[in-house]
């Protein structure tokens, strides 16, 4: 346990989080056999950043720097204020549909977080937003993406559990949508408090059409990066690469505004957000390495739920364990230790593979923007340089509506599996 | 004497739903039971330690003491195991028995712990039986059916090499978006033992199945030198004779899992299956074969040249062989 | 010593940075070629998939030492903020030393673990592992370097003076 006692000490004191993962597990590998197991370390570290997927974030990086760059976010963010700029939180509002409309061109959260917090988080600070609610109401957004399918994590979770990926993707609908709504409503009850703003007047027809008109360029990216990945064209990761290359082809050919040396800097600072985010990752390998030697993700599992095994209650162990362990652990580890320990339990209880795995996969998603240890946090954090505890603390409201609405799809299997049902996956 | 076994594999911890774990379930108990618990055997499964390919190199650094490797992860540590990609070689699942079981198995052995130096290899176990090609765009049912179909193959040269040598084309694809590339149609096909088709539900994506049973890849079983050279001489034949149950356990629930409904059974339910002649194998043989055996001259020694004779002099007599006469 | 230290991790970071622009730059334009590839060319080159997870480590662990130039590693301060300034400098002093010694750790045991990839084969232009390896000790090393060069620059001040932002 001096592993866990390192880091704790650590994060409180101020050390990066990277880092302090790093030396957890180094202080684990002494504790574990001494110089023994000290080897072990570069191999994690390089393995654990070797996986193609992973490329998705350095190029939605760079995509958004570019975007941000030459000009075609201030034109989406124009047109959302002429539509919904009346209402008050109206890019709080636009942020949270963009989110639902980017899910289907992306099956990761980090992904959503790195564009939005590089494109519309500075749009709603520009617009008098405080710079940590922007970062809250882009992190809450960000888990649709891998809600909506396509996902990353389901893809993962179904070829890792035996489980119909379709189905999978058939049941994230539902949840991804409620989701939008839901925190679309935190945004309407906390307008007030947080002051959201809005603009004095409604826009005329004639302005909504000249924006629509000027921003055609910018509405036809999502078109085409779909049209990409369904056309056959590019892998969802690869779609991350054409959504450089429009990128690039607009800021040269058409708006004429991507000059060489600003491209240069958007190339540093992508890999510089890049490494940041990646060096939690690799550090995250050593640790996660030492936990599965010392057993003790399965550990923790076996003594829960020696505690009851009704239904229900096994139900809400699962959830409480996943959370719990998510706010330290990266999700995909989480999901090849913990999914093949706790899915047997659900199947003891009664519960559908699906649902199950749509229960896993939200709970997952949820981890993704939990403290200290949540990737979406770290993205923008970094990309926005905001600090971590202040967007934790406005996603409070947002969190709480998320984890409710993984309960009630956790508890209410009819809605869960609605949509997996009327398509076949499921009985 | 004595000691643990943390023996680590990529696969599922139900013996019952993969070879992999069955073999590891059926190793751990004999050498527990047989040595008196002087030897104990901790199994990590689904990849909770690292990949294949690092299992292998914590095996040798001796972090862990066993894994169960695929071809493609040994291929860095030593790349003369390409020579088991000689395509159309098999006649049957048990010509695959004999030759692993008998004298090229024990060069093959031999050869890898003379490469490697720090490890001891105790057997080759089923990874769930042949190779199948599945696509999207037609019944697969003789050699001209391949041409212009585009087929995602591992970063493996020998695996391109034959693809194209069929008429297709190759594309290597990481794992991670395959099923998602089958959907979108970034690709046509790709190929897999059964049950892996069936477990990464490649139905749902693909309408057509072809059994080529071109390629056989059975893991390779191996055990840290220095810690099987502490062992005592009758731990050590207790660990053999338990290897080669955990070998026979492997391949009968490779048999058993292609023909339940998680193989072949509950395939051709959901996709058209078609099964190759005679003719159309030699052919297909004919057409790939020596493009192989190019790659092979070309990119490795004298001493995989060497290898592969002996294996093609092996294979044929085990397809000549006859059970039971 | 401060002065020189300041001077140092600028100049050094500078000449990291071209090297990562470089690199990312590979990293797109082997993506694309991947796609232009199966989309239009069929060439079937064996190698974009594999060599773009190769460059995307190298580009990100060199960043890594970026970041630590810029102090862009984000950590939280809000238990920090409670000390008084001289026990908070002290402490992110000893954080420093703390970060530097795992990058040594880093360093030293990635030394065998690049060597170890000489007898690995890539499965690409018939290299060995090693040159891909490498990136951990060489970004470990420069990790280190920097760490350094920051500790002395800032001597734990860096909280109440935040190196400048980059506008957002
Ligand atoms: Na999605
Ligand atoms: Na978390």
């Amino acid at each position: 346990m001096w592993a866990g006692l390192a880091f704790v000490l650590l994060i409180l004191f101020g050390m990066p989080i990277g880092f302090a993962i790093g030396l957890a597990g180094v202080v684990g590998l002494i504790d574990m056999g001494g110089t023994q197991f000290l080897s072990i370390g570069p191999s994690k570290i390089f393995n654990g950043l070797n996986i193609f997927p992973f490329l998705a974030m350095p190029f939605f990086i760079l995509a958004g720097e570019i975007m941000n760059g030459i000009g075609i976010t201030n034109r989406l963010v124009k047109l959302a204020q002429v539509l919904v700029g009346r209402f008050r939180g109206g890019l709080a509002h636009t942020n949270m549909l963009a989110s639902v409309f980017f899910a289907g061109l992306t099956g990761s959260a980090t992904a959503d977080a790195a564009a939005f917090g590089r494109t519309l988080v500075p749009a709603m600070v520009k617009e008098g937003y405080k710079r940590d609610y922007a970062c809250a109401v882009t992190a809450a957004g960000s888990i649709i993406g891998p809600t909506i399918p396509p996902s990353g994590l389901m893809v993962v979770y179904g070829s890792l559990m035996g489980v119909s990926i379709a189905g999978l993707f058939a049941a994230g609908i539902l949840p991804g949508l409620v989701i939008c709504l839901v925190c679309m409503t935190v945004i309407v009850i906390g307008g007030n408090r947080e002051n959201l703003p809005k603009a004095a007047r409604g826009a005329t027809l004639k302005e909504v059409w000249s924006t629509f008109v000027s921003s055609l360029t910018a509405l036809a990216m999502p078109i085409i990066i779909l049209g990409g990945i369904l056309g056959g064209v590019v892998t969802p990761t690869e779609a991350a690469s054409i959504a450089v290359a429009y990128a690039v082809f607009i800021g040269v050919f058409v708006y004429r505004t991507l000059k060489l040396k600003a491209f240069y800097q958007m190339l540093v600072r992508t890999a510089r957000i890049t490494g940041v985010i990646f060096v939690i990752i690799a550090f995250a390998g050593i640790l996660g390495w030492w936990m599965s030697f010392e057993r003790i993700p399965q550990l923790i599992a076996e003594n829960v739920l020696s505690l009851s095994d009704n239904r229900y209650a096994v139900i809400a162990i699962i959830i409480g364990l996943l959370l719990l362990v998510g706010m330290v652990m990266d999700i995909t580890a989480i999901l090849i230790i913990l999914a093949p320990v706790l899915v047997p339990l659900t199947e003891q209880v009664g519960l559908e593979p699906i649902h199950a795995g749509i229960i896993f996969v939200l709970a997952l998603n949820i981890s993704l923007m939990t403290p200290p240890v949540g990737a979406c946090l770290f993205v923008l954090s970094s990309v926005t340089g905001e600090k971590l505890e202040r967007i934790s603390i406005k996603l409070m409201p947002f969190l709480i509506a998320e984890i409710s609405i993984l309960f009630i799809f956790a508890f209410w299997e009819d809605a869960a599996l609605l949509l997996p049902r009327f398509l076949g996956f499921a009985n | 004497a004595g000691g643990t076994i943390k023996f680590g594999h990529d696969n599922k911890t139900d013996p019952f739903e993969n070879p992999a774990h069955a073999c590891t379930a059926v190793f751990s108990n004999l050498v527990q039971a047989g040595t008196n618990g002087s030897v104990n055997v901790e199994v990590f499964g689904s990849n909770q330690l690292g990949s294949a390919a690092e299992h292998v190199q914590q095996v040798r650094d001796g972090l862990i003491q066993a894994t169960l490797t695929s071809t493609g992860a040994l291929a860095s540590y030593y790349p003369r195991i390409d020579v088991l990609n000689l395509p159309f070689a098999f006649a049957g699942n048990e010509a695959t028995y004999k030759v692993f079981d008998g004298d090229f198995g024990k060069a093959l052995a031999a050869d890898i712990e003379a490469s490697l130096g720090d490890v001891v290899v105790l057997g080759f176990p089923d990874t769930g039986g042949f190779f199948a090609v599945t696509n999207s765009q037609k019944p697969i049912a003789n050699l001209e059916d391949f041409e212009g179909i585009r087929i995602r193959t591992m970063t493996l040269p020998s695996h391109q090499t034959i693809i194209q040598a069929l008429g297709a084309e190759a594309y290597p694809l990481s794992w991670g978006e395959v099923y998602s590339g089958l959907q979108t149609g970034v690709i046509d096909g790709q190929m897999n033992p059964v049950p892996i088709i069936s477990f990464a539900n490649f139905s749902e994506v693909q309408k057509y199945l072809t059994l080529t049973n071109h390629l056989f890849s059975p893991y390779t079983f191996m055990i840290n030198r220095a810690f099987y050279e502490g062992l005592s001489d009758e731990e050590r034949a207790t660990l053999h004779a338990a290897a080669e149950n955990c070998v026979t356990a492997s391949r009968g629930l490779s048999r058993i899992i292609e023909s339940s409904e998680r193989g072949l059974a509950g395939l051709m339910d959901a996709m058209e299956v078609t099964a190759l002649d005679d003719a159309q194998r030699e052919a297909m043989a004919a057409a790939t074969q020596p493009a192989f055996e190019g790659h092979v001259n070309e990119n490795l020694d004298e001493k995989a040249v060497e290898l592969l004779t002996l294996f093609k002099a092996e294979v044929a007599k085990a397809n000549a062989e006859t059970y039971l006469d | 010593m401060q002065t020189w230290a300041r001077l140092a991790s600028a100049r050094i970071n500078t000449i990291t940075e071209a090297v990562v622009a470089l690199l990312m730059l590979l990293l797109v334009l082997d993506v694309w070629l991947g796609v232009v590839d199966r989309y239009y060319f069929h060439w079937q080159l064996p190698w974009p998939e594999v060599m773009a997870r190769y460059l995307m480590i190298w580009a990100a662990m060199l960043a890594i030492s970026c970041g630590i130039a810029r102090r862009e590693h984000i950590g939280l301060t809000a238990f920090l903020n409670l000390w008084p300034k001289p026990f908070q400098r002290t402490v992110l002093v000893v954080m420093d030393l703390l970060a530097l010694s795992l990058f040594v750790y880093v360093l030293w045991f990635g030394l065998s673990f690049a060597h170890s990839g000489a007898s690995r084969q890539a499965m690409i232009f018939g290299l060995s592992l090693e040159p891909f390896y490498a990136a951990i000790p060489v970004s470990a090393a420069l990790c280190s370097v920097q760490l350094a060069l920051v500790l002395v620059r800032d001597l734990g001040t860096h909280l109440e003076f935040p190196t400048e932002e980059e506008a957002v």
